[in-house]
């Protein structure tokens, strides 16, 4: 048996057996970076679709190598039907070309269906390139039970008073090893634990990041400076380090951290039964004109996907509400503890619990502003972060390499735009 | 076609078609997967081309950018010789010493077996199971320090820390391989030239010295040029284990051109970086291997 | 360049009783010795370490990794892991794939080594020096300098894969199994390996072979292909070993095709998914059963290698 299966691999290797493109009767791809278990609503919907013969199947892709994976099959003319697109992935991908332009039906339901700041967040030179899905915020996330303890009954609402209590929460071991760290960056091999609550303070200093036209980089401003000087800070000063990690925040030795809310699952299974009690979302410690991030996923469509119209169809169908409640993607996105901008599933669904409450408070008081989607982001952003964690470590100052990341940054922008 | 060589004749023969015959394979593949991928590397290396357009012809402008703009890729220069480096100076002379040492050991089959079983690991999963022991926090060996007391180095986020860890774990991986290519050689070596060594009052020092060293350097030689191109172009257990971070600390030039053709979507400035990469490799190698031909004789 | 004489001798009883006379020695050497195996069992700790700490991360529960500080040994083993790990993560598909490329590409490895060492080691030709020369030169190229240009080689081959008469259009031969093995039929090492080994045959059997009338190919199959048995072993231990291990090739052409994936790519791929604290141990659980597999069947058959084949290859 083995034999007969060998030389039948031999044959589709001599023949280069090309697996993807047999694939006309194939049903849709959708690729999305939620694990099959996050997924678990929405597979059962696409196990249920049949329009017509067209059926669907789901492919994950890690969120940390989705970008790269989606460029290396696009390379490879291998491509799925569906992407489920991070926005800061997009400019790249309109750019090169990957992405179909909505049919005017879908860009219909859009316009019908979403807030227009989150339809801002996935559009690009003035084209909404898709149906927006997974909506993140950032907030101040704190484990009260270690906040009490210290002599603290509420989160500080200013950047001096998190340095308090964060001072007095955090605990070392004899070895000088912090034990209980009263305040964490999060260590993500994308660099968002650093980039992302950086925007949030420059936002709150009243900045931007770049020109209105991407046409130069604002980051060797006073602004940024204070917001990575209060970053660096923490850190210089003794108040945490970059041994502790704010994904460690569910086992309970994190005070705070500046997190999205996409973590509430994780912290949940993490807290237990003291989750209501000890877990508070509140402002970007920033005082009262603080703002924060936020970002979005949107679900595009393939250009070299030899069905649009069906897959356009499809991504319609996932999103709208199904007989009165929540639609496919929204009673996944319900179950993660994830934000939607559907403006249709939320007036279906549940009012949202404490937790995520200040987060959807933020989206609609306008606090959250767009990440920025501007040319060749992941690379920019990867270069923020090795900018920042150097900051952060003490081998740079904030002033001189901001300066530096600057120039990096528009020599990248001068290619684009 | 030449004609066969004489019956009886001293040497190889001509053997007709048939030694054509068996290096066809050997032609093709050199033809399909190196003569032309490296002329298309040279090539690419002249342009600008994102893949999902057209290149374009910049002429030098890589070679320009990159030797002298990127801080980066000069960085990763210096971090590749650091981590080849360390792997050869200390991983083949440990290999060296055990080999030497299990060839007089009792039970040499089982102690070879032990060491040589990282070898028999995927690399992606030694990585990951140093990034457990290695943890700053959490890990075994941070856990055993502060049971008796000490603070253990932060293994994985200190960026100079970091990179002895990599080389630390890139000889654990290795080491088991040079010895093996050592123990053969040791073997190789005829037990009667020991003794006549040992009956000529030679001792333990002089005969590893004036009898063993000599009959396994050509092994010696091969290992260290060997691992030396290795080290130099490796960078998978870099990318499981430490991302080429912290903050670029451990980032090699294999690693840095790799992702800056599959994320940055940059395959003229990453062909241009391997070919500089490649170029300085070959030239040390060279050198080395006239350092190490010249000391033998 | 020698080989080692295939029978190296035992030695013989009389110096065998002079070895023992002159080793039998003082207290400092036999203090020497014993710290010697003192060195080498703390080495060998130091080699299994990481897998046995492998072994318990594994068995740890959420009750110990969300403890602060988390607990080392798991209060209750969770045994369940191996079972969950068959169960969530297609551990059999990719032990599949890399059971299939590993044995395709050593095959290849092994065919191609053989038949061209033989042509370098034993026939006369205008242009064996040169293919000698390439044999060793291309030693010196790294394979991270073929990355690019393989993938766009493969990529672009005309009329596979959907591709038109120009090469454009689909995909190439990537998204099968030819991507993974093509670039890797030969290898250069082991052409190296098996010339040396055919050196170290005397051309009398040849000649004597053809005098009987045997055809050139017939005297490859029949006579020289059984003496070099050991060497055939060795380099199957290498093929395999590497190709069982390579890792970034194959990312490199199965990101988008997962049905191609092999284990250590589909380990390294599902790591983005193990960030969550509670997924370690399925990490560890996974790690587990890659690697034993392999530790298991070398085990098994490394009886059939010899540490003295390795030796002619290096000389």
């Amino acid at each position: 048996m083995l034999h007969q299966r060998t030389a039948a691999l031999a044959l589709g290797l001599a023949v280069g057996t090309p697996m993807a493109a047999i694939a006309q009767d194939a049903p849709l791809t959708v690729a999305m970076h939620y694990t099959q278990e996050q997924a678990a609503p929405l597979l059962a919907c696409l196990d249920a679709y049949d329009a017509d013969g067209v059926t669907a199947t789901y492919q994950q892709i890690s969120y940390r190598d989705y970008l790269q994976t989606v460029l290396t099959g696009r390379l490879g003319g291998q491509s799925p039907d569906i992407y489920n697109v991070y926005s800061i992935w997009a400019a790249q991908m309109v750019d090169n070309g990957v992405l179909d332009t909505p049919p005017d039906t879908v860009s219909e339901f859009v316009s019908e269906t979403y807030s227009a700041g989150t339809v801002d967040a996935v559009t690009i030179d003035g084209t909404a390139w898709g149906v927006p899905t997974e909506i993140s915020a950032y907030m101040l996330v704190s484990n009260m039970a270690l906040l009490r303890e210290a002599g603290y009954e509420s989160p500080p609402t200013t950047w001096d008073g998190l340095r308090e209590v964060a001072e007095a929460v955090t605990t070392r071991n004899d070895q000088g090893r912090i034990e209980t760290a009263g305040f964490a960056f999060a260590d993500s091999s994308s660099g968002a634990g650093f980039v992302h609550p950086f925007y949030a303070l420059l936002y709150s200093e009243g900045a931007r990041p770049y020109a209105d036209d991407f046409s130069e980089a604002n980051l060797d401003t006073p602004e940024a400076e204070t917001a990575l000087g209060q970053m660096a800070g923490l850190v210089q000063d003794g108040i945490t380090d970059l041994s502790v990690d704010a994904y460690d925040f569910p086992a309970g030795g994190i005070g705070m951290m500046i997190m999205a809310n996409w973590l509430e699952s994780e912290i949940r299974a993490g807290f237990g039964d003291s989750f209501e009690d000890d877990v508070v979302v509140s402002q970007i410690p920033a005082g009262e004109d603080w703002r924060t991030l936020q970002y979005a996923f949107f679900m595009g469509v393939d250009s070299a996907s030899d069905r649009k119209e069906e897959a356009w169809e499809l991504v319609r169908y996932l999103n709208a509400p199904r007989d009165g409640g929540p639609s496919c993607i929204g009673e996944m996105l319900a179950g993660l503890g994830a934000l939607t901008a559907n403006t249709a599933d939320n007036a279906a669904m549940d009012a949202p619990d404490a937790f995520t409450a200040p987060y959807l408070a933020a989206l609609e008081e306008d606090r959250a502003i767009s990440q920025p989607n501007v040319m060749q982001a992941a690379e920019i952003e990867g270069m923020m972060a090795q900018t920042f964690e150097r900051a952060l470590a003490g081998d740079a100052e904030p002033g001189p390499a901001l300066e530096t990341l600057d120039g990096k940054v528009e020599d990248i922008l001068f290619e684009f735009y | 076609m030449r004609p066969r060589a004489p019956v009886g004749d001293d040497g190889p023969a001509a053997g007709g078609a048939a030694p054509w015959v068996f290096l066809a394979p050997l032609l093709i593949f050199a033809f399909v997967f190196f003569v032309l991928p490296l002329g298309f590397s040279v090539w690419l290396s002249f342009t600008r081309w994102n893949p999902l357009g057209t290149p374009s012809w910049v002429g030098l402008r890589q070679f320009e950018y990159l030797l002298t703009r990127d801080d980066a890729f000069w960085r990763t220069i210096l971090n590749t010789f650091v981590f080849a480096f360390g792997f050869v100076a200390i991983g083949v002379p440990l290999a060296l010493v055990l080999a030497f040492a299990f060839s007089r050991a009792k039970g040499k089959a089982i102690w070879r077996q032990v060491y040589y079983l990282p070898q028999l690991t995927n690399i992606v999963a030694i990585a990951y199971l140093w990034q457990f022991v290695l943890d700053d926090r959490d890990g075994l060996i941070n856990r055993g320090l502060a049971a008796i007391g000490l603070r253990g180095p932060d293994w994985l986020t200190d960026p100079t820390m970091a990179m002895i860890s990599v080389v630390l774990v890139m000889i654990w991986y290795d080491a088991g391989k040079n010895m093996l290519i050592f123990s053969a050689a040791l073997e190789a070596v005829d037990q009667e030239i020991y003794d006549a060594a040992t009956l000529d009052g030679a001792g333990a020092w002089r005969t590893l010295r004036s009898v063993t060293l000599p009959i396994i350097r050509p092994a010696f030689t091969f290992a260290t040029i060997t691992s030396f191109i290795t080290g130099m172009g490796f960078f998978s257990l870099i990318l499981a284990m430490t991302g080429g971070g912290p903050r670029g600390a451990t980032e090699v030039t294999a690693l840095y051109t790799y992702r800056m053709a599959f994320e940055d979507l940059r395959m003229g400035r990453a062909s241009a970086g391997a070919l500089i990469l490649f170029v300085i490799i070959g030239l040390l190698s060279l050198l080395q291997f006239r350092a190490l031909r010249e000391r033998a004789r | 360049m020698t080989v080692s004489d295939p029978v190296v001798a035992g030695e013989t009883a009389e110096i065998a009783a002079n070895r023992r006379l002159l080793s039998g020695g003082t207290l400092r050497r036999q203090a020497g010795g014993v710290l010697k195996y003192v060195l080498l069992t703390l080495g060998a700790g130091l080699m299994i370490l990481p897998f046995a700490d492998m072994f318990i991360g594994a068995l740890r529960g959420p009750a110990d990794v969300y403890a602060n500080p988390p607990r080392y040994l798991p209060a209750e083993p969770q045994w369940g892991v191996y079972a969950r790990v068959f169960a969530e993560l297609p551990m059999g598909r990719w032990f599949a794939n890399s059971v299939i490329v590993t044995f395709l590409i050593t095959a290849a490895q092994v065919a191609t080594s053989v038949t061209a060492g033989y042509a370098l080691a034993k026939y006369e030709f205008r242009g064996r020096a040169a293919i000698f020369r390439l044999v060793v030169g291309a030693q010196m190229f790294p394979f991270f300098l073929f990355i690019i240009p393989i993938f766009f080689i493969l990529r672009f081959v005309p009329l596979m894969g959907g591709n038109d008469i120009a090469g454009q259009g689909g995909s190439g031969l990537l998204g099968t199994y030819a991507a993974l093995c093509l670039p890797f039929l030969v290898t250069w090492y082991g052409v190296f390996l098996m010339r040396q080994f055919f050196l170290a045959i005397p051309d009398d059997l040849m000649e004597a072979a053809r005098l009987d009338g045997a055809n050139e190919y017939r005297i490859f199959r029949s006579i020289m292909l059984p003496l070099v048995k050991p060497a055939i072993a060795t380099l199957t231990l290498f093929s395999f070993v590497y190709h069982w291990n390579e890792f970034i090739w194959t990312m490199t052409v199965t990101r988008s095709a997962p049905e191609l994936q092999t284990l250590p790519v589909g380990i390294y791929l599902l790591s983005g998914a193990f960030e969550s604290l509670d997924q370690k141990s399925l990490q560890q659980a996974a790690l587990a059963v890659s690697i034993l597999p392999v530790i298991v069947v070398f085990l098994a058959l490394q009886r059939l290698f010899v540490a003295s084949d390795f030796a002619s290859g290096v000389k």
